[in-house]
């Protein structure tokens, strides 16, 4: 599914993510954990296809050069980002938009556009599943959304539009146990053979609600140990400083 | 000096009242010549370079008269009554959903033509902003005399269409409407601009608007399909007690337009609205220029003007309000924000406060940006293609001038336009 080979990014010559290096299949779960400033959030940016960053390494997804694709056809391919700070868009309604990204890519994978009734049908459906209040819909995007509603509008968006790789970036920061709950049943609802997540957090406590198959440890932009679920746990007690400098352990 | 004046002059010797104002207002229009940059209300706009730039065989409209109009441009499937102007004369009216004897309409030509008619229009012969005033009161034709009973409240909206054809072409029209709606009475007004492609043509108009005690008056201008003409509207208001005037100003199809609202709140209670829509292309060129003046106590005004500037567009603002020493407990607002959307283009604004009294609410905000990147890209990250986001994101933003429509209808005849019209333009929108 996805294949990161050797990935550097700078920023204004600060070199951010440095030799990194990841493997995903399709159907896995991969948490990627780190402490501020190690990488995690441009990882996600330069997947997705921001720009700003002078890239090196390169990434295959599905096969092919993903690098080289512009942003929408990441998308378009099946890439997904959940933000970590989804952006408050004055004037454009949540449920046109929402209508629209999926129609575009429903059009290049070759489906049939949905017309608005039938739209409205799978969103009221899909709302309902995530118990989101579906009045989100007929607001503005993200416009005066709490951080909650937020982070649910992106988690409602990537179940509308069934990506093949999702990567969510600290979708749980902000989040109360509720919103967690809502965010976490979201991604369990959507994992399937095919369907692979990167998980990006700060914390293992959303790790209790999405079993991750593989964890990793990013540390000064690269990854300095991976483990399965139980090296989230022991993250949390010995905090990241040791996994940083411990290089002996790194896998 | 472009313009000839011969056969005028010939033409109103009779020294009647009329004709009277006409030589006088011509003198001082000859004395000053279209404004240039040199005055402070119109410094962002040269009229006078505009006009020898692009309209060098201007010519008086003759007497030749002509009530050719595409019977396409009537809009269907939306109850309205209407008057249709075409190159700026009356050529005919239907008021079919309401109650006859309660509306007065005339075009203004039987009015100017009647001496004792014409006693009662008068005054609005006086107005003396700038030259193209004059100029207006020197040569106007005809136009609109509409004046509505008290009590009475339109029960449809009333469309007035300002068509042109070809015998417009290099022609200055000038015409003049005058609206009067009397004590709790209600109109809504849509001005509907349409011309023959491509004429060339300058079209100076002088709107009167009277809105007495309890009165509501909602003015609506569509100019949204006009190419190449040129325009100069004045639009002047009187206010009276807890009357309220809504306008709202969709600016996108002339090639120059400049729209000049003043607002005349003379009693109390009475409010003013003031919003406007400006989206621009090519090498068109717009200016909004109100004039909101605050003269008794309790009196509420708000402006809110949304743009955005493609290719080698200019668009202006400048927004005045005016508060008397006698206008407590004024609450006034203004808020322009644009988007430049190309380094060719240009948005300049111009907010006024003009307060002489101490118990007041007045309060304005100017914003001028591009549009954000990282908005772009959230909208391309769910897979829209770059001009579709771009698209998007101007839709959105321009839309909250549209919102302030309070009349539903009409809202979502004008919200359809506009949709139509975006989604035809092209979103090549560079960093920049």
């Amino acid at each position: 599914m996805l294949d990161i080979k050797s990935l550097s990014a700078s920023i204004d010559g600060k070199k951010i993510l440095d030799g990194f290096d990841l493997k995903i299949k399709p159907g896995e779960v991969h948490a990627i954990m780190g402490p501020n400033g190690s990488g995690k959030s441009t990882l996600a940016n330069v997947l997705t296809g921001k720009n700003g960053y002078e890239i090196e390494g390169q990434v295959f997804y599905e096969g092919k050069d993903l690098l080289n694709l512009p942003i929408e056809e990441r998308a378009q391919k099946g890439l997904f980002m959940a933000f970590q700070y989804p952006l408050e868009i004055a004037g454009v309604n949540t449920n046109n938009f929402l209508k629209t990204s999926l129609n575009t890519i429903r059009k290049v994978r070759g489906l049939k556009e949905l017309d608005s009734l039938e739209f409205l049908k799978l969103v009221k459906t899909k709302t309902k599943n995530l118990k989101i209040d579906e009045k989100i819909l007929n607001r503005q995007l993200n416009v005066g959304f709490s951080g909650g509603e937020k982070k649910k509008n992106e988690i409602l968006q990537m179940t509308i539009l069934e990506p093949k790789l999702a990567i969510l970036d600290e979708t749980d920061s902000g989040l109360d146990i509720d919103a967690l709950r809502i965010v976490s049943d979201g991604v369990n609802a959507l994992r399937s053979k095919e369907r692979s997540f990167l998980i990006i957090t700060h914390y293992q406590r959303l790790l209790d609600y999405i079993k991750p198959d593989f964890v990793h440890v990013l540390v000064n932009g690269k990854i300095a140990k991976t483990g399965c679920g139980e090296l989230a746990e022991e993250l949390e007690k010995v905090g990241y400083e040791r996994m940083g400098t411990d290089k002996q352990t790194a896998i | 000096m472009i313009l000839n004046f011969d056969n005028f002059q010939k033409a109103n010797q009779s020294g009647s009242k009329l004709n009277n104002i006409r030589i006088k207002n011509l003198n001082i229009f000859k004395e000053k010549g279209f404004p240039t940059k040199k005055e402070e209300n119109w410094k962002y706009t040269d009229l006078n370079r505009i006009i020898s730039n692009n309209l060098s065989k201007l010519e008086i409209l003759n007497d030749k008269k002509t009530s050719q109009y595409n019977n396409e441009w009537i809009l269907k499937n939306f109850q309205h009554n209407q008057i249709i102007l075409v190159n700026g004369d009356f050529v005919s009216s239907n008021f079919s959903f309401e109650t006859k004897e309660k509306i007065t309409i005339k075009p203004l030509k039987k009015i100017l033509n009647e001496e004792k008619d014409f006693e009662k229009i008068r005054n609005y012969f006086d107005e003396q902003e700038n030259s193209l005033n004059a100029l207006n009161h020197a040569l106007v034709n005809d136009g609109i005399f509409l004046e509505i009973e008290d009590d009475y409240s339109f029960k449809k909206p009333l469309i007035i269409y300002n068509f042109f054809n070809k015998f417009s072409e290099n022609k200055i029209i000038n015409n003049k409407s005058i609206i009067l709606l009397g004590k709790n009475s209600k109109l809504s007004v849509l001005e509907w601009y349409r011309a023959e492609s491509d004429i060339k043509y300058f079209n100076n108009t002088i709107h009167n608007c009277s809105i007495q005690k309890n009165a509501i008056l909602k003015k609506y201008i569509m100019d949204s399909n006009l190419d190449n003409s040129y325009n100069y509207h004045f639009t002047n208001v009187k206010s009276y007690s807890n009357s309220i005037f809504e306008n709202f100003l969709f600016s996108a199809g002339s090639s120059f337009i400049k729209n000049e609202i003043r607002c005349d709140l003379v009693e109390t209670f009475s409010s003013c609205f003031i919003n406007a829509l400006i989206f621009l292309k090519n090498q068109q060129h717009h200016e909004l220029k109100t004039n909101v003046n605050h003269k008794q106590e309790n009196c509420k005004s708000s402006q809110l003007v949304k743009s955005a500037l493609l290719d080698k567009s200019n668009g202006t603002y400048q927004g005045k309000i005016y508060v008397d020493k006698k206008a407590q407990k004024t609450n006034g607002y203004q808020l322009s924000k644009a988007l430049v959307l190309s380094e060719n283009s240009a948005f300049n604004s111009k907010p006024e406060l003009e307060i002489y009294a101490d118990d007041v609410k007045c309060s304005h905000g100017s914003t001028t940006g591009n549009i954000d990147q990282n908005s772009v890209f959230y909208l391309m990250s769910r897979g829209l293609s770059k001009e579709q986001a771009n698209r998007m994101l101007v839709e959105g933003f321009l839309n909250e001038a549209i919102e302030t429509i309070t009349e539903p209808n009409i809202k979502s005849l004008i919200s359809k336009l506009f949709i139509d019209k975006i989604n035809k333009t092209k979103f090549e929108i560079n960093e920049y």
